[in-house]
C-alpha cells in the first residue's frame, strides 16, 4: 500500500549518513519522551512535576543521582550481556533467567560459605558468571547444533529458573527467622562494601571495569571485528574464513556470564540476600539499553545510568502518585517502538510519484 | 490411581487448552503472512486485563470477551503499522508489544486486580452431560470451549482451503510473486497482524473471564511465548495446533490434579513442568528426526518492491 497505490516508493538507501541516524535516533526518542509525558498526565500525574521527578530530583540531585547510579551497576551489565549477544543477532530473551542463575550461584556461595573468607566474595561474582554463562549454554548448543529457536529457548528458561527460585526460597534456603520468602541475610565478608556515597557499592568499579573490558573487546580486537562481520552476515563471515561458530559461542557465553554477574552484584552488592523479585525486568531494560547504545560498551554506561534514573523516577511515581511500577517497562516499551519506527525514515529514501509506476 | 483422578484431569484438560489454542492459531495466520509476532504474551494480557474491567463493571462475560478482543487488537494495529508499514525490526518490535502490554496492564489495571468477576457456567445439556466420562469431558465444558472449536475449524478451512487463505499462504511464502500476480502484500499481512491481535485478545479474555474470574498482574505467565512454541511445534499448521494444544493442556492440568490427591512431588518444581515440556518438545523432534523446514519462506522478512525478482 505505502509502496504503490498512493504513489509513495519506498527504496531502501545504500548507506545512511550519521546525520540522518542522528534524526531519525532525535526524532524516536523526541516522539517517545512526548507520547510518555502524555501517558503520564493521564494518569494523574502534573505535567510540571514530570520535569521534576524525571530530571532535576534524578540527575540534579545528590541524592537522586546516587540512587539512579545504584540502580545503573547491574543494569550496565545486563545491557553489555544484552549487546554482547545482539551485535551477533543471537536473541538472548532470557536475561533474566541469567541474572536469577547468576543470583543464585552468588547465594549459594555464601549460604554454604564455599571457600575462605578472605576470597568469598570473588567466588561468588565467579560462580555468578559461571552460572549465568552455563544457563544460556544450552540454548547455544541447541541453536548451533539442531537449530531450535533459541527466543523461545531462552525465554522459557527464565520461567523455568525462576520456579527454582522459588523452590528455593519457599524451601531449603528460607531464612527461618523472616515470614517472607527470602534467604538468609549474607555475613559481611559476603558483602561488596560501599564507598560511601548514598548506597553506591564497589558493583560500580566492578561494572565499570566489565564495560571496558567489553569495550576493548568488541571495538579494539580482533575478536571485535569477527563480531561484527558475523553480526552483518554470518554467511559472508564464513565464507571469508572466519571463526563464526566460535565467535559467536565466546559472545552468547559472554552475554550469560555478564548477565549472570548483574544477579550476583544485585545479591552481593544491594539485597545481600536472595528474594523473589530482584531479576523483574532487567530482560526488557537490557534490550532497551543495548538497543539505545547501539551495541557499543561505552555507550550502555551512558544509557544504564539514564535508564537508572527512569527507575528511581518509577520509584517516586509509585510512591507519590500511587502509580504501578510497570510505569517503567511501560515507558520503555514505549521509546523503544517510538526508536524503530523512526529508523524507517533513514532507512528508506521516500519518492512521491504522481503515477503508479506499472509494475 | 483411581478412574476419578482420571476423570478430573481430562475433564480440566480443554479449559487449559483454548487460551493456548486460540493464541497460536492466531499466530499462525500472523505468520502464514510471514510476520513473526513476538507480542502474545502482551496481546493476551491486554486482553485478559480489558476483558475483567468490562465483566466487574458490567456483569456480562460474553461483553468482556468481545472488549478484551477488540482491545489486544488494538495493540496489534501498533505493531501492524510498525512491522509492516515502517518495517521495523519483527523481534524487537513484537518484545516492545510485550512491554506495552505489561506496562499498560500493570498500570490500567489495578483497580480490577484481585476482584472476582463473573464468568461462564459449565453447560448442562441434559442426557448428554449424562454420559458416563463423554458427558463430563465433552459436553459439560463452558460455551467458550465449543465456540473455540468453530474457530479451529473456521480458520482451518479459511487459510487452507479459501482464495484468501491461498493468497495469505502466498504472501508468507514468496511476497515478489504474490505483489506481481496482485495481492497487496502489505494489506494481507497487516490484517494478518491483526487476526493475531484479535485471537490473542481472546485467548486472554479466556484466561481472565472463562477459567479464572479474576485477573493478577502477570497471570499469562509464558502462556503467549507457550503458544509461540506451540506454533512451531504444530508446525504452522491449525489442526495440529489443536492436537499440540490438548498434549501442552494435558500436562499443565496435571499440576493441581497431582496436588489434589497430595502427590509429593515439590511444588514450584512441578510448576515448571509446563516450561519445561515446552522446551522438550521444541528440542526432541529437533535432535531426533531431520526434517524440512516447513516455516513459511518469508518469515521475518520485510517486502520492498525493489526486491522483486
Amino acid at each position: 500500500m505505502l509502496d504503490m497505490s498512493t504513489g509513495i516508493t519506498l527504496v531502501r538507501r545504500q548507506s545512511i549518513s550519521g546525520r540522518l541516524r542522528a534524526l531519525s535516533f532525535v526524532g524516536g526518542l523526541g516522539t517517545g519522551f512526548f507520547i510518555t509525558f502524555l501517558v503520564l498526565v493521564s494518569s494523574g500525574v502534573e505535567p510540571a512535576s514530570i520535569l521534576n521527578e524525571f530530571v532535576v530530583q534524578v540527575f540534579f540531585d545528590l541524592h537522586g543521582l546516587a540512587q539512579a547510579t545504584t540502580t545503573a551497576i547491574p543494569l550496565i551489565l545486563a545491557g553489555l550481556g544484552a549487546a554482547a549477544a545482539m551485535k551477533l543477532r543471537f536473541w538472548n530473551i532470557g536475561i533474566e533467567g541469567q541474572v536469577w542463575a547468576g543470583a543464585i550461584a552468588a547465594t549459594g556461595v555464601a549460604f554454604y560459605d564455599i571457600g575462605p573468607e578472605s576470597i568469598r566474595l570473588y567466588v561468588m561474582l565467579l560462580a555468578a558468571i559461571l552460572a549465568g554463562a552455563a544457563w544460556i549454554a544450552i540454548p547455544v548448543f541447541f541453536k548451533l547444533r539442531y537449530g531450535v529457536n533459541e527466543i523461545i529457548m531462552t525465554l522459557l528458561m527464565a520461567y523455568v529458573i525462576f520456579q527454582l527460585v522459588q523452590h528455593l526460597l519457599f524451601g531449603p534456603w528460607q531464612d527461618p527467622s523472616a515470614s517472607f520468602p527470602v534467604s538468609p541475610h549474607f555475613d559481611d565478608a559476603e558483602r561488596l562494601s560501599r564507598i560511601g556515597w548514598g548506597a553506591v557499592h564497589n558493583g560500580l568499579w566492578v561494572a565499570l571495569g566489565f564495560g571496558a573490558l567489553m569495550w576493548v573487546l568488541l571495538e579494539r580486537s580482533k575478536f571485535g571485528y569477527c563480531a561484527t562481520a558475523v553480526g552483518h552476515n554470518p554467511l559472508a563471515a564464513k565464507g571469508t574464513g572466519l571463526p563464526v561458530i566460535t565467535t559467536i559461542v565466546i559472545s552468547v557465553l559472554l552475554s550469560g556470564g555478564l548477565a549472570g554477574l548483574a544477579g550476583g552484584v544485585i545479591t552481593s552488592g544491594a539485597e545481600y540476600r536472595l528474594t523473589q523479585f530482584l531479576a523483574h525486568g532487567y530482560t526488557f531494560s537490557g534490550i532497551v539499553i543495548a538497543f539505545l547504545a547501539r551495541f557499543r560498551p561505552a555507550l550502555v554506561v551512558v544509557v544504564a545510568f539514564l535508564v537508572g534514573g527512569v527507575y528511581v523516577a518509577g520509584d517516586t511515581l509509585k510512591v507519590f502518585y500511587g502509580l504501578s511500577e510497570a510505569i517503567v517497562i511501560l515507558i520503555e516499551g514505549i521509546i523503544l517502538l517510538s526508536l524503530l519506527v523512526w529508523e524507517f525514515f533513514s532507512r528508506y529514501h521516500i519518492e512521491f510519484v504522481k503515477q503508479r509506476v506499472p509494475a | 490411581m483411581s478412574s476419578a483422578f482420571f476423570l478430573n484431569w481430562f475433564a480440566t484438560i480443554p479449559d487449559y487448552a483454548a487460551p493456548l489454542l486460540l493464541a497460536a492459531l492466531g499466530l499462525i495466520i500472523c505468520e502464514r503472512s510471514g510476520v513473526i509476532n513476538l507480542g502474545a504474551e502482551g496481546l493476551m494480557a491486554v486482553g485478559a486485563m480489558s476483558a475483567v474491567i468490562v465483566s466487574f463493571n458490567t456483569s456480562s462475560p460474553a461483553l468482556a470477551m468481545a472488549v478484551g478482543t477488540i482491545s489486544a487488537t488494538a495493540l496489534a494495529v501498533i505493531f501492524g503499522i510498525a512491522v509492516v508499514y515502517f518495517k521495523t525490526n519483527q523481534v524487537l518490535s513484537g518484545l516492545a508489544i510485550v512491554a506495552l502490554g505489561a506496562g499498560i496492564t500493570g498500570v490500567a489495571g489495578r483497580a480490577v486486580a484481585h476482584q472476582p468477576v463473573p464468568g461462564f457456567e459449565r453447560l448442562n445439556m441434559g442426557f448428554l452431560s449424562e454420559i458416563p466420562w463423554i458427558g463430563k469431558i465433552v459436553f459439560s465444558q463452558n460455551i467458550m470451549i465449543y465456540v473455540c472449536i468453530v474457530i479451529v475449524i473456521v480458520t482451518w478451512w479459511a487459510i487452507e482451503t479459501t482464495r484468501y487463505g491461498l493468497k495469505l499462504r502466498a504472501v508468507g511464502e514468496d511476497p515478489a510473486t504474490a505483489d506481481t500476480a496482485g495481492v497487496d502484500v502489505l494489506f494481507y499481512r497487516f490484517i494478518a497482524v491483526l487476526c493475531s491481535g484479535a485471537f490473542c485478545g481472546l485467548a486472554g479474555a479466556y484466561l481472565s473471564i472463562a477459567s479464572s474470574q479474576v485477573w493478577v498482574e502477570g497471570m499469562i505467565a509464558g502462556r503467549g511465548w507457550i503458544a509461540i512454541a506451540l506454533v512451531i511445534f504444530a508446525r504452522w499448521r491449525p489442526l495440529r495446533a489443536l492436537a499440540g494444544a490438548i498434549l501442552f493442556a494435558g500436562a499443565d492440568s496435571l499440576i493441581p490434579r497431582l496436588q489434589a490427591i497430595g502427590a509429593d512431588i515439590p511444588v514450584y518444581l512441578m510448576l515448571a513442568l509446563p516450561y519445561v515440556l515446552t522446551l522438550a518438545v521444541l528440542i526432541i523432534p529437533a535432535v531426533l528426526f531431520k526434517r524440512a523446514d516447513v516455516s513459511p519462506s518469508a518469515l521475518g522478512l520485510d517486502y520492498l518492491r525493489q526486491d522483486r525478482h
